[in-house]
């Protein structure tokens, strides 16, 4: 069973893209449900820092693998 | 090489700007990131930082020129022709094409110096595009089609564009000295207040400084041109920052190097890419970064030359008339700024609804709704 309900792929974009991506992706989601994002733009880690705290959904993870950075949100 | 005025100005300059590109390069200091944050996530943090820039350097600003040591009244930006066209159209386009193309100049520049090669690309395209603008064949159209729509303030009896200038026009009192001084210190007062109300500005130390260094920057760009600068046989420009008509200048004295001049402005750009470099090289956050696709390379050279184009036409961008025209208290600087985030925050939400699917003069449309009338946007 995958830990995630729906992926977002944002890699190769850069701010504003990733974040409007997750923005849009989370609405099509119920609470509780987790979205995992990839991405490739360092300033999206303080971003979805950012993203998290404001909109309280909650980022369950922020994990650097290789080039890339990955998230978890969760709805709230 | 015989060391003039202009190689003292010029010095101190570089050495101004290399601060700026450490500590923007440092603390993430964007506008279109600020747009971005307050837009898609209420967050008004980083727009706190560029509006306690803007606070900071009309105090600075306006004390240099009030206590008569900077003359910053002589600049670019405070005349009598009041170019209404090129501030909206140019501010709009210039606010587009930040959003396209990752980021204002002032970032665009702080990009370079860390290695990202999108950037590089924008700052090409974005020299080129400000160059054809000021003295090429996009001058035609800002000549024939911007230009007519410059409202002469002179013809009007109006002294110059400042604020306390057109109050005093408008409502019939003379802009005298103690005029001047209160119109500034509420400007500032409410910049700085305005900006300081934000909790996302407090709480953030990299914000508190980027805002505080920014300002004081601008503010020691007027003392260099505008006081130390001061030579009657070698007089230069007085100026602060400023980053499209100086990236246009730069490329074209890179290469007519041998019978070329540096000046202020070249100094300047030249300045905040070492110092974004040597921060990078020292915080080890140096990365090649290229374009990932088609796409990502289309938006791209759509931002720089919109920014160049649009910036030569509403005469500067987030720093040049944000900051530093803003400090001179310009009405066009307010106006500019204004229609820059105005173009960058449509931007995003035509983006947002573009990925519903929507066509583009939908997305248009409901974007232009969702800016006009903020509070009724729906997510």
């Amino acid at each position: 069973m995958s830990d995630f309900t729906k992926e977002l792929d944002a890699s190769g974009l850069n701010c504003p893209m990733p974040i409007l991506r997750a923005k849009k992706a989370l609405k099509d989601l119920q609470s509780g449900e987790i979205l995992r994002v990839i991405a490739t733009d360092p300033g999206s880690v303080k971003d979805f820092e950012a993203f998290a705290k404001q909109t309280g959904n909650e980022l369950l993870e922020s994990i650097e693998e290789g080039d890339s950075f990955v998230y978890r949100l969760k709805k709230s | 090489m015989e060391f003039t005025n202009i190689h003292l100005v010029s010095a101190l300059g570089f050495a101004l700007a290399l601060i700026f590109g450490a500590v923007a390069n440092r603390t993430n200091f964007c506008t279109m990131g600020a747009v971005s944050d307050w837009v898609n996530m209420g967050l008004k943090g980083r727009f706190g930082a560029w509006v306690l820039a803007m606070g900071i350097a009309v105090a600075g600003a306006q004390v240099l020129e009030l206590t008569g040591l900077v003359d910053v009244g002589s600049s670019i930006y405070r005349t009598t022709s009041f170019g209404l066209g090129g501030y909206i159209i140019g501010g709009l386009l210039f606010g587009i094409g930040m959003t396209l193309g990752g980021g204002c100049g002032q970032r665009t520049l702080v990009r370079v110096g860390t290695g990202n090669l999108k950037s590089l690309v924008v700052l090409l395209i974005l020299a080129i595009s400000a160059y054809m603008t000021l003295r090429g064949l996009l001058a035609v159209v800002r000549v024939n089609a911007i230009e007519p729509m410059t409202i002469d303030l002179a013809g009007q009896g109006i002294a110059d564009q400042g604020v306390a200038s057109v109050l005093g026009g408008w409502f019939g009192f003379e802009a005298t000295q103690a005029v001047r001084w209160i119109v500034g210190l509420v400007i500032a007062g409410v910049l700085i207040l305005w900006a300081l109300r934000q909790e996302a500005l407090r709480e953030s130390r990299d914000n508190l400084a980027a805002g505080i260094v920014i300002g004081l920057l601008i503010t020691a760009a007027w003392f260099v041109t505008g006081y130390i600068g001061v030579d009657d046989f070698d007089p230069v420009p007085v100026e602060a920052m400023s980053f499209i008509a100086p990236t246009g200048n730069s490329l074209s004295y890179l290469m007519t190097y041998t019978g070329a001049t540096i000046n202020f402005g070249i100094a300047i750009v030249a300045g905040i890419i070492v110092g974004s470099f040597l921060y990078g090289l020292f915080s080890r956050t140096l990365a090649i970064e290229t374009f990932s696709d088609r796409n990502d390379m289309i938006n791209h050279l759509t931002g720089g030359l919109l920014m160049g184009f649009g910036g030569v036409l509403a005469l500067g961008c987030t720093v040049g008339q944000s900051i530093s025209g803003i400090s001179t208290l310009a009405l066009g600087s307010f106006i500019a700024a204004f229609f820059i985030v105005v173009g960058s925050a449509l931007t995003m939400r035509v983006q947002y609804h573009r990925m519903d699917d929507m066509s583009f003069f939908k997305a248009l449309g409901v974007g232009l709704a969702d800016v006009a009338m903020p509070w009724r946007m729906q997510d």
